[in-house]
């Protein structure tokens, strides 16, 4: 288990690059790296040698998240301004542009088949599914208030969602909130299941892993991150290690291995099993906002993108 | 058997006397020496007889008899014999004055022997054994103990003439006069120098004087001179050898003192004497010889103090204290000589010091003192009086005696160490430092030294004692001794406090040694993570997962330990290994191994519920993960334990604040004050600094109860100053009280300080102190570097996450009107916290002061430069697609204000969508204006570039001409040549001339229609900017109102009531009032809540509204701002 160096690129955007993720490869391109930036571009770069392959205009304020379909011919960029932009990978034409307010959009997923669009709506405490045939919003899954509290209590501000992740299956989501809980969802049924306890700060981020659909990574800024039973509602583990904030987890396409990035500049792998960091990586310069494994046949890297404007590229193995 | 015959007087009858049959009864014998007039050799004969006998009385009763009136007077012309009577005596009565030890009657017995040597003296006055008697008695006081004994034995035992006559010197010499004495002996030397007693006296005066080779070469005089001389002429030889260090060569002449036969077997002195050389040998070996003779010299003769001490000695290390207080009484009780007394109480003092009965030991180290004359002779009582005073806290005496000691023996290592440790008591910390330096240059490999130096270093200078510790260890593992867990311990704790984590976690561990802490901790690959199926059953508890809902409550699980015991796992923890476990808690926590710090702590609540520090330390896990509640319960199990812990109750206290009760964190805070009786500086802090919240709190400001708030944290600030000078905290709360109080550049000095002062160690982080200097810089208007100052504070202390910070610095940028940085910055800050809509409120804001503000100058560009024409066109669209986005954030926080998601009013903000989208249109006409402008101005660029072309064209066309010209010029030659011959060509010749001239007049008329065109046009443009600027003109007033109203009232609520005042008529302009209140609301909104948030560092937040209020530019005076205020209020 271990991560090696390959390349970086210092000033990959003009400014913070927030968002990152792989675009499956298609029967035309090769897989292609798609990282979102406050510089209000998106672009698409070639793993190999980092070239840059395009870059898409478009949108006002920071784009906070980045998400590709499992077909690899589509991808969405969602920005501060509560934009969806969704478009076609090879041609960059607008598919849809997506809005659901008053609700904010923060972190974004395809499902595993590529029918649904899971949508993180920050201050209406839900998470909005769109349809990828029609893209039309289908179900909101809404974070039951707790009990007792009016609707005017501003408490409500805490269930604040931020981000969110499909289990492999599909069948199940699961999204992190401003106050440190992760609400477990049955998408079939639109229903809320539980509550995953443990964090007490806002849940940046958070991965299933790919091979065993009970385990959810959770990246908190508690500087913590969590293995759940999501379906037991039980704590693996709480690890901790990093200097300040979790921003991003991602769990290795083996599912032996965790990686994050944190405000505290570093990369980190995991070993679960020893709960502990095995290796510690300090190219970066600023707070590093996405980490994530190549899950397709290369399978063996891992990119990460940073504060700093730059993107690193490693082996992983 | 020999006899004497004393010759009957007037016949020729003897009497026989035999000497070994003397009367008992002296009176006798007295009466036949008085009735037959015998010569007065004979009654000295007797006497000396007698002597030999032991019978002492008898000899002074013939001697007294034999120097009475009468016999003078009968025997007056009989000289030399009553001088022999006479010196006798006086050498009897110094022996006695020699053996007395009570002081009064030695006296009597010295003073006896002075009056007969002076009786004899009197009698001839150059009788020189009158001298030496007398020169000798001197020395007995001085001379060392052993030798007094021996010179009068010399004396009696030799009661020849001659001898007698040396006991005058004697005299002087008991006097302690050894010059005179010296000078009295050289008197009879000079008369004969073989003479052995004057010999032996000058040698005892050159013993005493030092001249130990000289006072050795005497001796050897002696013993040549008069080979049979008795034993202490040998002992005498070893003395003299022994002080000039021929060890050897002086054991051998006590030897021989004791194996001769015709000498001294039973020599106390020598038995003595070779003791204190055997012991001089340091050889086990030697000791128990130099025992054995002590005991030997204790039997011979019980009375010897040195013998005596020497025993108690031995026997103190022994540890028969019994025995030590027996023998030194009974040496006390025989000897008044000073440093002989000093050693016996000495060992008194010693015994009793070793049993811990420090006040006896006190007391009889003070006696020994008391008898030493000079330290030097005897330092040994004043280091054990100096070590008992430190005992018993008495520095100042314990100083002056420890003192002394290293007056004599200034390189003492264990004096300068104690000297040291109480200079430390004494909070002389420089010369304990001296002291320690210079024990440890001394020794270079005392562990002590070097530890009591770490000890004294720890708090000043961590990297010397750090030093001190490690070398201490070093020696302590040469010599094979433990280490002990303090020593551990403290270097772990320097190096951690020293940011060496890695040599601090090696040095913890080390010295907690095994135990099952090390299983805890240790966290090495398993065979199954998740499975639960471990092997060993402390990991097994470990890995247990726990239920997520109680994942929470996590830092006051003990089930752990319970489970650990029920499987059979002894759970121990030694109680000496609590603090360093600890500590390597505390390591973790910095580490970030929160987990296994957690672990530790709840290990050590375990075994040990009344560690309260224990607690604090989860309590402050918890609170860094926001956990408030379990944060409060756990301080709340602290002060189960000790209620009066001040650390505590401030911790709770700060939680309450968080919590915004601010009624109980204030009682909080005072009972933690009156905990500490006053004492503990950090809960004045803490009331300082709620005094300070509650000053610049509350929305509405009462400026009375602002002033007595503020008025009070800085009364409190001081007094904290005053305790603790250099109390970092409180000397940044005074700088934010004073720039409260505008007082800007004293603030300033003390951040700075305080600044400088925070930079070093890992424990101390002061983020604020940097805010507040960046918040001075900011209301001095130093913008560049209040921003590169939030800046590094975001980065060196934040990792760039706290959003407060980012806000700070967009309103810098704002200030500075760099409104792409402003614009970043607060997009990051919405990033870093998605829930907080003032973020989003005041990206609305700064995106329409952008805009605005982009407008008008984008007029004045026009007007001035219009070949930048493009340039501006830009602008203008990216500040209409700015405003498309400040409208589009109003219009989200208007949707969010229907969930009251915030606290914005709804109204308010769509004044700010209004004015936005007034200003868009306006916009819009300007960004029509300036397209126009723009294809105008290509319109032009292309016409130049025409021109151009044409002129090229033109001048092609003439350079043709030219061509053409000169052709014809050629040709005409050719032609004025061939003219003769081909005039038929002529015809043809003319008509090229004139086709070249028509086409030149062509090309001429093409140019001025072109020059007329763009005139034209121009003119035409001219027009269109006039109607512009009609637009403009409208527009600049709204942007100078507008440019008004967010400059002031974004920030500054105070000049609003007078733009609302001049602006009445216009509409756009109440609006926009009112949204400017708007924000000054926000921004208060903002601040309580995170004035809470921070211990210390609330102010910094609070000192954003202060800095808004007192723009260096626009502000007058503070007085006014507030009656607004109050007026706006109303």
């Amino acid at each position: 288990m271990k991560l090696a160096w390959l390349r970086s690129l210092e000033t990959s955007h003009q400014d913070c690059v927030w968002a990152c993720t792989w675009l499956p490869a298609t029967d035309k391109s090769s897989g292609l790296l798609l990282t979102g930036s406050l510089d209000e571009t998106v672009k698409l770069w070639n793993p190999d040698d980092l070239s840059l392959v395009r870059t898409n205009t478009g949108h006002c304020l920071g784009v906070v998240s980045v998400a590709a379909h499992p077909s690899g011919k589509i991808a969405a960029s969602a920005s501060m301004d509560s934009f969806v932009r969704v478009f076609d990978v090879e041609s960059n034409n607008t598919i849809a542009t997506l809005e659901a307010p008053p609700s904010e959009v923060w972190q974004m997923q395809f499902d595993p088949r590529g029918t649904t669009l899971a949508v993180a709506g920050g201050s209406s405490a839900s998470v909005k599914l769109w349809d990828t045939a029609e893209w039309k919003l289908i179900a909101t899954l809404s974070i039951p208030r707790p009990e007792g509290s009016k609707p005017s209590d501003k408490g409500n501000n805490k269930k604040f969602v931020l981000s969110v992740a499909w289990s492999p299956s599909g069948r199940q989501l699961a999204c992190g909130s401003m106050d440190g809980s992760i609400s477990v969802f049955d998408v079939q049924r639109a229903k809320f299941l539980h509550h995953l306890e443990g964090h007490t700060m806002p849940v940046r981020s958070l991965a299933y892993s790919p091979l065993d659909p009970r385990v959810l990574v959770s990246g908190s800024d508690d500087e913590r991150i969590h293995m759940y039973d999501a379906e037991g509602k039980t704590l693996f583990s709480s690890m901790s290690g990093h200097s300040s904030w979790v921003l991003s987890v991602d769990v290795s396409p083996d599912g032996a291995a965790v990686a994050s990035g944190s405000s505290d500049r570093t990369v980190k792998l995991w070993d679960p099993k020893m709960r502990a960091a095995v290796q510690t990586m300090t190219n970066h310069t600023d707070q590093v906002w996405g980490v994530k494994f190549e899950g397709g046949a290369r399978g063996s890297l891992l990119a990460s993108v940073s504060d700093d404007k730059s993107i690193s590229l490693y082996n992983y193995s | 058997m020999a006899s004497v015959y004393i010759p009957v007087q007037n016949s020729e009858e003897e009497v026989r006397v035999a000497l070994d049959q003397l009367p008992r009864d002296a009176t006798d014998i007295l009466d036949i020496l008085k009735a037959e007039q015998a010569p007065l050799d004979l009654w000295l004969i007797i006497a000396r007889e007698y002597f030999k006998q032991g019978k002492i009385e008898q000899f002074r009763q013939i001697l007294e008899e034999g120097s009475s009136p009468e016999i003078d007077e009968y025997y007056a012309d009989v000289r030399y014999e009553r001088i022999a009577i006479l010196n006798a005596l006086g050498a009897y009565y110094s022996y006695l004055g020699k053996i007395e030890t009570k002081q009064r009657e030695k006296e009597e017995h010295f003073i006896l022997a002075t009056q007969y040597y002076n009786k004899a003296s009197r009698i001839d006055m150059h009788e020189p054994s009158t001298w030496v008697g007398k020169g000798n008695l001197d020395g007995l006081f001085c001379h060392q103990i052993i030798l007094l004994s021996a010179v009068p034995l010399i004396i009696i035992v030799e009661s020849r003439v001659k001898c007698e006559s040396f006991l005058k010197g004697q005299l002087l010499l008991a006097k302690g006069d050894v010059d005179q004495a010296f000078a009295a002996f050289k008197i009879v030397l000079d008369g004969d120098r073989d003479n052995i007693p004057a010999l032996l006296g000058q040698a005892c005066v050159e013993f005493n004087r030092g001249k130990y080779s000289s006072s050795l070469e005497m001796y050897k005089r002696v013993l040549q001179v008069y080979p049979r001389c008795p034993a202490a002429v040998r002992l005498g030889i070893g003395l003299c050898r022994y002080k000039l260090g021929q060890f050897e060569r002086a054991k051998q002449a006590f030897e021989r003192v004791l194996q001769a036969s015709n000498l001294d077997p039973e020599n106390v002195e020598a038995l003595v004497a070779l003791g204190i050389v055997d012991l001089q040998s340091n050889e086990a070996s030697g000791i128990r010889g130099a025992t054995e003779k002590m005991l030997r010299a204790f039997d011979v003769y019980p009375y010897c103090a040195t013998a005596l001490n020497y025993l108690a000695n031995h026997f103190f290390f022994t540890g028969q204290h019994f025995l030590v207080e027996q023998l030194t009484e009974t040496a006390l009780a025989a000897t008044t000589h000073g440093s002989t007394r000093a050693h016996s109480y000495y060992n008194l003092a010693r015994s009793y010091h070793s049993k811990g009965d420090y006040e006896k030991a006190g007391l009889y180290y003070m006696a020994s003192v008391k008898e030493v004359a000079k330290p030097q002779e005897f330092i040994l009582p004043f280091y054990g009086l100096g070590q008992v005073q430190l005992k018993l806290g008495d520095f100042k005496s314990s100083l002056s005696n420890f003192e002394k000691v290293l007056e004599v023996y200034p390189e003492n290592c264990e004096t300068l160490k104690a000297v040291a440790h109480i200079y430390l008591h004494l909070n002389q910390t420089t010369k304990a430092h001296d002291a320690l330096r210079k024990a440890i240059r001394i020794d270079p490999r005392d562990p002590e030294a070097f530890l009591d130096l770490g000890e004294l270093l720890i708090s000043t200078d961590s990297a010397g004692a750090l030093d001190a510790f490690k070398t201490a260890r070093n020696l302590l593992k040469k010599a094979n001794e433990e280490v002990s867990i303090e020593i551990l311990n403290n270097i772990g704790v320097l190096h951690f406090e020293r940011g060496e984590f890695e040599l601090a976690e090696q040095t913890f561990m080390e010295a907690l040694g095994d135990g099952i802490w090390l299983k805890l901790i240790d966290s090495g690959p398993q065979s199954d993570s998740t499975g639960g199926s471990h092997s060993d059953p402390i990991r097994r508890a470990l890995y247990q997962p726990i239920d997520a809902n109680l994942a929470a409550r996590m830092y006051k699980d003990m089930q752990l330990f319970h489970n650990l015991e029920k499987d059979g796992i002894v759970v121990e923890l030694p109680w000496d290994k609590i603090t360093t476990l600890s500590n390597l808690a505390r390591l973790f926590e910095q580490l970030h191994k929160t987990e296994t710090a957690s672990i530790l702590y709840r290990l050590i609540l375990f075994k040990f519920p009344e560690y309260v520090d224990a607690y604090l330390r989860l309590a402050a896990i918890a609170k860094a993960r926001n956990n408030v509640p379990l944060s409060i319960e756990l301080i709340r199990d602290a002060l189960e334990v000790d209620d009066k812990n001040p650390d505590a109750l401030c911790m709770l206290g700060d939680l309450e604040l968080k919590n915004d009760d601010w009624v109980k964190a204030k009682d909080t805070f005072r009972a933690a004050r009156e905990a500490s009786n006053g004492k503990d500086s950090y809960a004045t802090l803490c009331l300082g600094n709620w005094n300070y919240f509650a000053a610049v709190r509350s929305e509405k400001r009462a400026p009375k109860l602002e002033a007595t708030h503020l008025e009070k944290a800085k009364e409190l600030y001081t007094k904290v100053l005053v305790e603790r000078p250099a109390n970092m905290y409180a000397a940044n709360g005074a700088g934010v009280v004073l720039a409260e109080k505008g007082q800007f550049d004293i603030a300033k000095e003390l951040f700075t300080q305080v600044q400088e002062a925070a930079s070093g160690s890992v424990f101390v982080q002061m983020p604020d102190v940097w805010i507040n200097l960046a918040h001075v810089h900011f209301a001095q208007g130093n913008f560049a570097l209040a921003i590169k100052m939030y800046q590094n504070c975001l980065r060196k202390f934040y990792y760039n996450t706290d959003n407060q910070i980012l806000l700070y610095l967009a309103r810098t940028h704002y200030e500075a009107e760099q409104w792409q940085d402003c614009k970043k910055t607060l997009l990051k800050a919405i990033h870093l916290a998605p829930s907080n809509y003032t973020l989003r409120f005041d990206t609305g804001v700064a995106l329409q002061k952008f805009s605005a503000s982009t407008l008008q100058k984008t007029k004045r560009t026009v007007d001035e430069v219009t070949n930048a024409i493009t340039f501006v066109v830009f602008r203008v669209r990216a500040t209409v697609a700015e405003l498309k986005n400040a409208v589009r954030l109003f219009s989200q926080l208007s949707a969010a204000s229907n969930l009251q998601f915030h606290g914005f009013d709804e109204k308010k903000i769509e004044t700010h969508v209004g004015y936005c989208k007034h200003l868009l249109e306006a916009a819009k006409v300007h960004c029509d204006a300036a397209e126009l402008e723009d294809q105008q101005n290509r319109h032009r660029l292309e016409l130049a570039r025409q021109a151009a072309i044409r002129e090229e064209e033109s001048r092609l066309a003439e350079e043709q001409k030219k061509v053409k010209l000169e052709k014809r010029k050629q040709e005409d030659e050719l032609k004025k040549v061939m003219q003769q011959e081909q005039h038929l060509e002529r015809i043809k010749e003319h008509w090229k001339s004139s086709s070249g001239s028509k086409r030149k007049d062509r090309a001429q008329g093409e140019d001025e229609d072109g020059a007329q065109g763009g005139e034209r046009r121009r003119r035409k443009s001219n027009k269109k900017r006039k109607r512009d600027k009609k637009a403009e003109s409208h527009m600049d007033d709204q942007e100078e109102n507008e440019e008004d109203n967010t400059n002031t009232n974004y920030y500054e609520p105070e000049d609003q009531v007078n733009d609302q005042v001049d602006d009445d008529d216009d509409d756009p302009q109440d609006l926009l009032a009112a949204a400017g209140l708007e924000d000054s609301d926000a921004d208060d909104n903002a601040a309580p809540a995170s004035n809470t948030g921070r211990r210390i560092r609330g102010w910094s937040e609070s000192d954003d509204d202060e800095p808004e209020k007192r723009q260096p530019s626009s502000s007058p005076v503070r007085e006014n701002s507030v009656d607004m205020q109050v007026s706006d209020g109303e």
